[in-house]
């Protein structure tokens, strides 16, 4: 039931009561979403599906079910988060926000109904232009903001704020997708829970603790957006600018003041580190706080953000409540859960190196900071090495990479080279032996022109002698015919009189000229005078590799190391360029060597036995 | 009362004990998500290499004992035996060249060997792969396994005529059709043990093929 890359999906014409799906738009970890029609209204909608891949799977019916028992509890937790999320995003009506249609239950799942919109995605276009001008920048941001603050003061977060989230419409207009995606069902895996995108994803959502995530939340992610858009990249990772924070890596991210200098307004450049701020009280606590800090803004006397509480959201059934206890926090000092996350996370990477060492040892109860310093440094001096390794292993392997490329266009000019060579030396024989003929008949019309002035002297003498059966000798001995056929042969085909010489050669061929058979074998791989039939060329060129002839060997070779007319095999390679090298070809040589790089060494020595059992090398092969 | 170093990770006296139970249980969650980041997939590359240099030790030692056997028979003979026999161990022709002495078939695996003989296999040669893997990978070594899936074996044989009759020659080897649902690279040396139930199925059912009394030098 698939569409092109998606097993689970279901398929094209399937009938969701009156949805009619007609491909897949995409695939997360905890569904798809199709393009489908409605066909009572005629016009197009998105339909996302809870299929959350993790804990179910799709049965032959199309019904969705749980993995295993065990699982049935979290899919149906997750399901009903999935209907309870549809129905709170129906609420919203905005613009700026995509507007869910419907939702409803089949096939033991849950489908979400959203308006289709047509355009291009934010993270498509960053890709294709890299970064976008400040005038374009501020044309999408304030809508969105606009949304979000809906979103926020109605007491929910969004949580994956990042470009594959924002759509541009046709008309430019952006709007916001894919609410809730980051928090997501299935809660009680902790590969779910602290599902995020890196990145755009601040620290408080790595450690997953819902009093500490807020507006200030989907504010990073709005800041790490705009972020990508200026500079061409995402920002560093919240974990890895941790280690920065704590001053055990020199990982800083570099702030858009400095990547955005001279082509970005200060204000916005200001208003973008604000929102990267590392720490979470150090970021606009509300959307309206950071909009006056934005380019454009009115300056406005400081207010405190209106943020739902709690108690706000709807009837209980917030996905993601925004601001628990955020202004009690403010003044106890909010960010000490967050420090002690941030010290828990440096001793666990800390602990997860030495088990990778095999020197995990319990941490001495009275271990002293100094020693914990110390012990820290040396983990942390173990891990650049490894980075140094890996570094020169990918060095290493790019210059080997490199090296090999040479060789073997090295090899293949050499082989060229060869071939060229030996057409040349063909070229010249066929010359030379044409040049024969021509002697030899002259000498034959000569011969018989003598015997005529003979025969009519004799006639004239009236001496009833015969004339004498012995031919007179020529210049040279005539060649013996099969040598006099290929030379013909041989010479049509230089002349491009292809049907001609495949006509000579066939017979020969079939008869066990070896030189015939490799001659056929190339008319046939280049399609001259024949149809061009690279099996048919194998198979001659295979006659006249068993008998010796190394150019057949060396092509016969290179069509199995391509898979051209026979079944891709190295090892047969192997043994026909092993054949030809030991007749003398360095371009044999040359993918012998490359090739063996691919091969067991017992499959190597194999390979030499079937090569000493072939014959001797012919004489004149080359 | 809490534990003394509890306080150390930034939690004070007095808290309430489920909210320490719910801190410390999170913490294992990232802790085991940190034990699995820690390992890179160049530790990962590490481990098999060093697994699949120590199965080719083995590999071209029992190659060396039992890879070889020549039996009194023509090339024309040994070669049809070779035919036959692995197409009756539900063996695929992937190349022949009778003229040559070469043949090439494969199978996925456990092929030739049952699933059966597969696990006895891998019970044979887990602890040591797992030995091995630990020196890179720590505890992680404990999610290495023996996958059948995604892999094809590759037997390669060769006839030739020898004084007295044809040597037969057979190597082996796994080739990936799907990428590991372990995320370990694959190898390319077959299991010591697997390799040798392989090749006493091969030779069993080449030797069936064969006039009786035929073979003559192990």
């Amino acid at each position: 039931m698939t569409d092109d890359g998606y097993p689970d999906a279901l398929p094209r014409g399937y009938h969701l009561h009156w949805y009619l799906l007609e491909r897949v738009l995409g695939q997360g970890g905890f569904g798809i979403t199709y393009l489908a029609r409605d066909t009572n209204l005629d016009q197009r909608v998105a339909i996302k599906e809870y299929l959350p891949t993790e804990v179910a799977r799709r049965r032959d019916d199309a019904s969705v079910r749980a993995r295993t028992e065990e699982h049935d509890e979290r899919y149906r937790w997750g399901l009903e988060r999935f209907i309870r999320e549809a129905r709170t995003l129906a609420r919203f009506d905005h613009p700026n926000i995509v507007r869910v249609l419907s939702v409803f239950e089949f096939n033991n799942t849950a489908y979400m109904v959203m308006r289709f919109e047509e355009g291009s995605n934010l993270a498509a276009i960053l890709e294709q232009r890299r970064t976008l001008p400040e005038g374009e920048l501020l044309r999408i941001l304030p809508p969105i903001l606009d949304g979000l603050e809906l979103v926020h003061n109605a007491g929910f977060i969004h949580r994956d704020i990042k470009p594959d989230n924002i759509h541009i419409r046709a008309d430019g207009s952006p709007v916001l997708l894919d609410f809730g995606s980051a928090r997501q069902p299935v809660g009680h895996s902790p590969s779910m829970t602290i599902l995020v995108a890196p990145g755009y994803a601040p620290f408080e959502q790595y450690y997953s603790s819902g009093e500490s995530q807020g507006p200030w939340t989907d504010i990073y992610g709005l800041g790490a957006t705009c972020y990508r858009a200026i500079s061409g990249v995402a920002p560093m990772d919240a974990i890895a600018r941790s280690k920065g924070v704590l001053g055990s890596a020199r990982e800083v991210l570099v702030p858009a003041k400095t990547v955005g200098a001279g082509r970005y307004s200060e204000r916005l450049l200001a208003a973008i580190d604000h929102a990267l701020e590392f720490a979470e009280r150090d970021r606009p606590q509300s959307i309206a706080e950071w909009r006056r800090e934005l380019p454009g803004a009115a300056e406005q006397p400081e207010a405190r953000p209106a943020v739902a509480q709690p108690s706000q959201a709807p009837s209980g059934e917030s996905p993601a409540p925004a601001v628990a206890g955020a202004p009690q926090r403010a003044a106890l000092g909010r960010g000490w859960p967050f420090w002690v996350a941030v010290g828990a996370v440096v001793a666990l990477i800390a602990l997860a190196v030495a088990m990778r060492f095999y020197k995990l040892e319990p941490t001495p109860p009275q271990e002293t900071p100094e020693q914990l310093q110390k012990r820290l440094a040396k983990l942390e001096q173990q891990m650049a090495d490894d980075r140094k390794r890996q570094a020169d292993a990918l060095k290493q392997q790019q210059d080997e990479e490199r090296k090999r490329q040479d060789e073997q266009q090295k090899s293949e000019q050499e082989r060229q080279r060869q071939l060229k060579a030996q057409a040349e030396a063909e070229r010249k024989q066929q010359e030379e032996l044409a040049r024969r003929q021509k002697l030899a008949q002259q000498a034959d019309a000569e011969r018989k022109r003598r015997e005529a002035q003979t025969r009519k002297l004799q006639e004239q003498q009236r001496q009833p002698e015969k004339a004498p059966q012995q031919t007179a000798p020529s210049a040279r001995p005539a060649p013996s015919p099969p040598a006099e056929l290929l030379a013909k042969a041989d010479h049509d085909y230089a002349a491009g009189k292809y049907a001609d010489a495949v006509a000579a050669l066939k017979p020969l061929a079939e008869g066990g000229n070896a030189g015939a058979q490799r001659n056929l074998a190339r008319a046939y791989a280049q399609g001259h005078g024949v149809a061009k039939d690279a099996a048919v060329a194998a198979s001659w060129y295979r006659k006249a590799a068993l008998q010796g002839n190394s150019t057949a060997q060396l092509e016969l070779g290179g069509m199995y190391a391509n898979g051209r007319g026979v079944p891709q095999n190295d090892f047969e390679a192997y043994v026909w360029y092993s054949a030809a090298a030991r007749c003398g070809s360095a371009a044999a040589k040359a993918q012998q060597e490359r090739i063996a790089k691919t091969l067991q060494p017992m499959e190597i020595a194999q390979a030499g036995k079937l090569v000493a059992n072939l014959p001797p090398c012919a004489a004149g092969s080359q | 009362m809490l534990p003394e170093g509890i306080g150390g990770l930034g939690m004070e006296r007095g808290m309430p004990k489920s909210f320490v139970v719910r801190r410390c249980a999170r913490l294992c969650v990232i802790l085991l998500a940190l034990v699995s980041g820690c390992v890179t997939e160049r530790d990962k590359i590490s481990a098999m290499e060093d697994v699949s240099s120590a199965f080719r030790v083995e590999y071209e030692h029992i190659l060396a004992e039992d890879g070889t056997h020549t039996y009194d028979v023509s090339r024309d003979e040994a070669f049809e035996a070779l035919r036959v026999a692995f197409g009756r161990l539900g063996m695929q022709l992937a190349d022949q060249s009778p003229d040559l002495g070469y043949l090439s078939v494969y199978a996925p695996a456990p092929m030739p060997l049952t699933r059966d003989e597969w696990r006895q296999a891998a019970q044979a040669d887990l602890p040591k792969m797992r030995e091995i893997a630990a020196h890179h990978v720590g505890l992680l070594s404990w999610f290495v396994a023996f996958e059948p899936e995604g892999l094809n074996i590759v037997v390669n044989a060769t006839a030739i005529k020898v004084r007295g009759g044809t040597a037969i020659s057979l190597t082996m080897r796994m080739r990936e059709t799907a990428p590991p649902k372990s995320g370990y690279p694959r190898r390319e040396y077959a299991p010591p043990t697997g390799v040798r139930m392989g090749l006493r199925k091969i030779w069993t059912a080449i030797e069936l093929e064969l006039p009786p009394s035929s073979r003559r030098v192990p």
